[in-house]
Protein backbone atom coordinates (compact mmCIF):
# COMPACT_ATOMS: atom_id res chain seq x y z
CA UNK A 1 0.00 0.00 0.00
CA UNK A 2 1.40 3.39 -0.94
CA UNK A 3 1.91 5.84 1.89
CA UNK A 4 0.01 9.10 1.62
CA UNK A 5 1.69 12.39 2.37
CA UNK A 6 -0.05 15.45 3.87
CA UNK A 7 -0.22 17.17 0.46
CA UNK A 8 -1.66 14.06 -1.12
CA UNK A 9 -4.36 13.97 1.54
CA UNK A 10 -5.54 17.45 0.48
CA UNK A 11 -7.43 15.84 -2.40
CA UNK A 12 -9.03 13.16 -0.24
CA UNK A 13 -12.56 13.42 1.06
CA UNK A 14 -13.90 14.78 -2.24
CA UNK A 15 -16.18 11.78 -2.77
CA UNK A 16 -17.62 11.71 -6.30
CA UNK A 17 -15.84 15.03 -6.95
CA UNK A 18 -12.31 13.53 -6.64
CA UNK A 19 -11.80 12.99 -10.35
CA UNK A 20 -13.35 16.31 -11.48
CA UNK A 21 -11.26 18.13 -8.84
CA UNK A 22 -8.08 16.53 -10.13
CA UNK A 23 -8.99 17.41 -13.73
CA UNK A 24 -9.66 21.02 -12.70
CA UNK A 25 -6.27 21.26 -10.99
CA UNK A 26 -4.58 19.86 -14.10
CA UNK A 27 -6.47 22.37 -16.25
CA UNK A 28 -5.44 25.27 -13.99
CA UNK A 29 -1.81 24.13 -13.96
CA UNK A 30 -1.45 25.85 -17.33
CA UNK A 31 -2.73 29.19 -16.01
CA UNK A 32 -5.91 30.89 -14.75
CA UNK A 33 -9.16 29.85 -16.42
CA UNK A 34 -12.86 30.48 -15.95
CA UNK A 35 -15.54 27.77 -15.71
CA UNK A 36 -16.40 27.50 -19.39
CA UNK A 37 -12.73 27.45 -20.43
CA UNK A 38 -12.04 24.68 -17.88
CA UNK A 39 -14.92 22.60 -19.26
CA UNK A 40 -13.54 22.89 -22.79
CA UNK A 41 -9.96 22.17 -21.71
CA UNK A 42 -10.96 19.14 -19.64
CA UNK A 43 -12.96 17.76 -22.55
CA UNK A 44 -9.89 18.07 -24.77
CA UNK A 45 -7.44 16.56 -22.31
CA UNK A 46 -9.56 13.80 -20.76
CA UNK A 47 -12.47 13.32 -23.17
CA UNK A 48 -15.11 14.03 -20.52
CA UNK A 49 -17.40 17.04 -20.43
CA UNK A 50 -18.12 18.12 -16.86
CA UNK A 51 -21.65 19.34 -16.28
CA UNK A 52 -21.98 22.69 -14.46
CA UNK A 53 -23.31 20.96 -11.31
CA UNK A 54 -20.25 18.71 -11.12
CA UNK A 55 -17.84 21.49 -12.12
CA UNK A 56 -19.02 23.92 -9.45
CA UNK A 57 -19.35 21.19 -6.80
CA UNK A 58 -15.66 20.45 -7.31
CA UNK A 59 -14.68 24.14 -7.63
CA UNK A 60 -16.41 25.01 -4.34
CA UNK A 61 -14.56 22.20 -2.55
CA UNK A 62 -11.21 23.16 -4.03
CA UNK A 63 -11.75 26.80 -3.09
CA UNK A 64 -12.93 25.95 0.44
CA UNK A 65 -9.72 23.94 0.99
CA UNK A 66 -7.54 26.73 -0.38
CA UNK A 67 -6.29 24.71 -3.37
CA UNK A 68 -7.54 27.28 -5.88
CA UNK A 69 -8.51 30.94 -5.59
CA UNK A 70 -10.74 33.25 -7.62
CA UNK A 71 -9.34 36.27 -9.43
CA UNK A 72 -11.15 39.55 -9.76
CA UNK A 73 -13.06 39.89 -12.97
CA UNK A 74 -15.26 42.52 -14.52
CA UNK A 75 -17.52 40.12 -16.43
CA UNK A 76 -19.68 37.19 -15.29
CA UNK A 77 -16.98 34.62 -15.97
CA UNK A 78 -14.80 34.49 -12.88
CA UNK A 79 -11.32 33.06 -13.48
CA UNK A 80 -9.55 30.81 -10.96
CA UNK A 81 -5.92 29.99 -10.39
CA UNK A 82 -3.95 27.38 -8.49
CA UNK A 83 -2.63 28.37 -5.06
CA UNK A 84 0.79 27.19 -3.84
CA UNK A 85 -1.01 24.56 -1.75
CA UNK A 86 -3.00 23.43 -4.78
CA UNK A 87 0.15 23.15 -6.86
CA UNK A 88 1.84 21.00 -4.20
CA UNK A 89 -1.25 18.80 -3.82
CA UNK A 90 -1.46 18.30 -7.59
CA UNK A 91 2.26 17.51 -7.88
CA UNK A 92 2.05 14.95 -5.08
CA UNK A 93 -1.07 13.32 -6.49
CA UNK A 94 0.39 13.08 -10.00
CA UNK A 95 3.63 11.62 -8.60
CA UNK A 96 1.73 8.93 -6.72
CA UNK A 97 -0.41 8.17 -9.81
CA UNK A 98 2.74 7.85 -11.92
CA UNK A 99 4.28 5.49 -9.35
CA UNK A 100 1.16 3.31 -9.52
CA UNK A 101 1.19 3.42 -13.33
CA UNK A 102 4.88 2.47 -13.48
CA UNK A 103 4.36 -0.46 -11.09
CA UNK A 104 1.34 -1.60 -13.10
CA UNK A 105 3.27 -1.43 -16.39
CA UNK A 106 6.19 -3.34 -14.89
CA UNK A 107 3.96 -6.08 -13.54
CA UNK A 108 2.11 -6.37 -16.85
CA UNK A 109 5.43 -6.71 -18.67
CA UNK A 110 6.29 -9.71 -16.50
CA UNK A 111 2.83 -11.28 -16.69
CA UNK B 1 -31.83 26.50 -18.29
CA UNK B 2 -31.25 29.25 -15.74
CA UNK B 3 -34.63 28.39 -14.19
CA UNK B 4 -32.78 25.63 -12.32
CA UNK B 5 -30.57 28.12 -10.49
CA UNK B 6 -33.09 28.91 -7.69
CA UNK B 7 -32.73 25.29 -6.57
CA UNK B 8 -29.31 26.17 -5.14
CA UNK B 9 -28.96 27.72 -1.66
CA UNK B 10 -29.06 31.55 -1.55
CA UNK B 11 -25.49 31.90 -0.25
CA UNK B 12 -24.23 29.59 -2.98
CA UNK B 13 -26.00 31.69 -5.64
CA UNK B 14 -24.50 34.90 -4.28
CA UNK B 15 -21.05 33.38 -4.60
CA UNK B 16 -21.29 31.28 -7.79
CA UNK B 17 -24.66 32.15 -9.35
CA UNK B 18 -23.45 34.52 -12.05
CA UNK B 19 -20.58 32.42 -13.36
CA UNK B 20 -22.59 29.20 -12.99
CA UNK B 21 -25.35 30.82 -15.08
CA UNK B 22 -22.79 31.74 -17.74
CA UNK B 23 -21.51 28.13 -17.94
CA UNK B 24 -25.05 26.75 -17.89
CA UNK B 25 -26.09 29.06 -20.73
CA UNK B 26 -23.24 27.73 -22.87
CA UNK B 27 -24.44 24.09 -22.65
CA UNK B 28 -27.03 22.34 -24.80
CA UNK B 29 -30.17 21.43 -22.87
CA UNK B 30 -30.42 17.70 -22.19
CA UNK B 31 -31.76 15.30 -19.57
CA UNK B 32 -28.18 14.60 -18.47
CA UNK B 33 -27.55 18.31 -17.92
CA UNK B 34 -30.74 18.72 -15.87
CA UNK B 35 -29.79 15.71 -13.72
CA UNK B 36 -26.27 17.06 -13.24
CA UNK B 37 -27.59 20.45 -12.10
CA UNK B 38 -30.16 18.80 -9.80
CA UNK B 39 -27.46 16.60 -8.23
CA UNK B 40 -25.29 19.70 -7.82
CA UNK B 41 -28.15 21.53 -6.05
CA UNK B 42 -28.71 18.62 -3.65
CA UNK B 43 -24.97 18.51 -2.95
CA UNK B 44 -24.84 22.29 -2.35
CA UNK B 45 -27.63 21.95 0.25
CA UNK B 46 -26.17 18.86 1.93
CA UNK B 47 -22.51 19.91 1.91
CA UNK B 48 -22.34 23.71 1.81
CA UNK B 49 -18.76 24.77 1.20
CA UNK B 50 -19.31 28.53 1.23
CA UNK B 51 -18.69 29.27 4.92
CA UNK B 52 -15.28 27.60 4.68
CA UNK B 53 -14.36 29.58 1.63
CA UNK B 54 -11.28 31.68 2.25
CA UNK B 55 -11.48 34.35 -0.39
CA UNK B 56 -14.25 35.91 -2.38
CA UNK B 57 -13.79 38.65 -4.88
CA UNK B 58 -16.24 41.42 -4.09
CA UNK B 59 -16.84 43.86 -6.86
CA UNK B 60 -18.19 47.31 -6.05
CA UNK B 61 -21.67 46.52 -7.38
CA UNK B 62 -21.84 43.29 -5.36
CA UNK B 63 -21.54 44.98 -1.99
CA UNK B 64 -25.10 46.28 -1.65
CA UNK B 65 -26.70 42.98 -2.70
CA UNK B 66 -24.44 41.11 -0.31
CA UNK B 67 -25.26 43.40 2.59
CA UNK B 68 -29.01 43.14 1.91
CA UNK B 69 -28.79 39.35 1.81
CA UNK B 70 -26.83 39.29 5.06
CA UNK B 71 -29.42 41.54 6.74
CA UNK B 72 -32.24 39.28 5.54
CA UNK B 73 -30.38 36.22 6.82
CA UNK B 74 -30.14 37.57 10.39
CA UNK B 75 -33.58 36.25 11.36
CA UNK B 76 -33.15 33.02 9.43
CA UNK B 77 -32.43 29.62 10.92
CA UNK B 78 -28.82 28.96 11.86
CA UNK B 79 -28.70 25.30 12.69
CA UNK B 80 -25.47 23.97 14.08
CA UNK B 81 -24.47 20.35 13.38
CA UNK B 82 -25.36 19.60 17.02
CA UNK B 83 -28.88 21.04 16.53
CA UNK B 84 -29.34 18.80 13.51
CA UNK B 85 -28.02 15.71 15.30
CA UNK B 86 -30.32 16.23 18.31
CA UNK B 87 -33.32 16.90 16.05
CA UNK B 88 -32.56 13.76 14.00
CA UNK B 89 -32.22 11.65 17.13
CA UNK B 90 -35.47 13.05 18.50
CA UNK B 91 -37.22 12.31 15.22
CA UNK B 92 -35.89 8.74 15.15
CA UNK B 93 -37.03 8.03 18.70
CA UNK B 94 -40.44 9.59 17.93
CA UNK B 95 -40.76 7.40 14.82
CA UNK B 96 -40.10 4.27 16.89
CA UNK B 97 -42.59 5.34 19.57
CA UNK B 98 -45.28 6.15 17.01
CA UNK B 99 -44.74 2.91 15.09
CA UNK B 100 -45.01 0.89 18.33
CA UNK B 101 -48.11 2.82 19.37
CA UNK B 102 -49.70 2.20 15.97
CA UNK B 103 -49.00 -1.56 16.11
CA UNK B 104 -50.39 -1.85 19.64
CA UNK B 105 -53.52 0.21 18.88
CA UNK B 106 -54.18 -1.71 15.64
CA UNK B 107 -54.02 -4.96 17.60
CA UNK B 108 -56.61 -3.66 20.07
CA UNK B 109 -58.92 -1.42 18.04
CA UNK B 110 -58.35 -2.73 14.47
CA UNK B 111 -59.09 -0.08 11.82
CA UNK B 112 -60.84 2.47 14.04
CA UNK B 113 -60.70 6.06 12.65
CA UNK B 114 -58.57 7.13 15.63
CA UNK B 115 -55.95 4.51 14.69
CA UNK B 116 -56.13 5.35 10.99
CA UNK B 117 -55.63 9.03 11.83
CA UNK B 118 -52.50 8.13 13.80
CA UNK B 119 -51.13 6.30 10.76
CA UNK B 120 -51.77 9.21 8.38
CA UNK B 121 -50.49 11.82 10.84
CA UNK B 122 -47.18 10.02 11.46
CA UNK B 123 -45.18 11.33 8.51
CA UNK B 124 -46.18 15.02 8.80
CA UNK B 125 -45.82 14.74 12.58
CA UNK B 126 -42.21 13.52 12.25
CA UNK B 127 -41.40 16.42 9.93
CA UNK B 128 -42.93 18.80 12.47
CA UNK B 129 -41.00 17.16 15.31
CA UNK B 130 -37.71 17.53 13.44
CA UNK B 131 -38.33 21.17 12.51
CA UNK B 132 -39.57 22.28 15.91
CA UNK B 133 -36.87 20.43 17.83
CA UNK B 134 -34.17 21.99 15.67
CA UNK B 135 -35.45 25.56 15.52
CA UNK B 136 -36.84 25.88 19.05
CA UNK B 137 -34.02 24.12 20.88
CA UNK B 138 -32.74 27.27 22.55
CA UNK B 139 -36.23 28.40 23.68
CA UNK B 140 -37.65 27.54 27.17
CA UNK B 141 -38.77 23.88 27.31
CA UNK B 142 -42.34 24.93 28.15
CA UNK B 143 -42.52 26.94 24.92
CA UNK B 144 -41.16 23.96 23.00
CA UNK B 145 -43.68 21.55 24.55
CA UNK B 146 -46.57 23.97 23.96
CA UNK B 147 -45.74 24.72 20.32
CA UNK B 148 -44.88 21.12 19.46
CA UNK B 149 -47.87 19.72 21.41
CA UNK B 150 -50.31 22.16 19.83
CA UNK B 151 -48.95 21.42 16.37
CA UNK B 152 -49.15 17.64 16.83
CA UNK B 153 -52.61 17.79 18.38
CA UNK B 154 -53.89 20.03 15.57
CA UNK B 155 -52.45 17.70 12.96
CA UNK B 156 -53.93 14.60 14.61
CA UNK B 157 -57.38 16.18 14.96
CA UNK B 158 -57.30 17.22 11.32
CA UNK B 159 -56.42 13.66 10.22
CA UNK B 160 -59.04 12.23 12.57
CA UNK B 161 -61.71 14.47 11.06
CA UNK B 162 -60.60 13.40 7.57
CA UNK B 163 -60.79 9.70 8.53
CA UNK B 164 -64.24 10.04 10.12
CA UNK B 165 -65.61 11.90 7.12
CA UNK B 166 -63.88 9.49 4.71
CA UNK B 167 -65.39 6.43 6.45
CA UNK B 168 -68.88 7.89 6.25
CA UNK B 169 -68.75 8.59 2.52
Amino acid sequence: MMRKTKDDAELDDFGRFSEPALLILVSLAEGPRHGYSMTEDIETLAGVRLGPGTLYGALARLEARGLIEPLKSEDRRNPYRLTALGERALRTRLDSMMAVARTGQRRLAHA
Amino acid sequence: MNWLLPLYPARWRVRYGEEFGAVLASQHASVGLVLDVLAGAVDAHLYPQIQNSQSKPIKGDDTMTLEMLQRCAVGGPKLSPQDRRIASLFMLVSALVMATLYIVLTKIYRAAPAVQALFYATFPALTLIYGQTAYLRKRPWLTQVFILGAGLLGMYLFMLAACVVGNKL
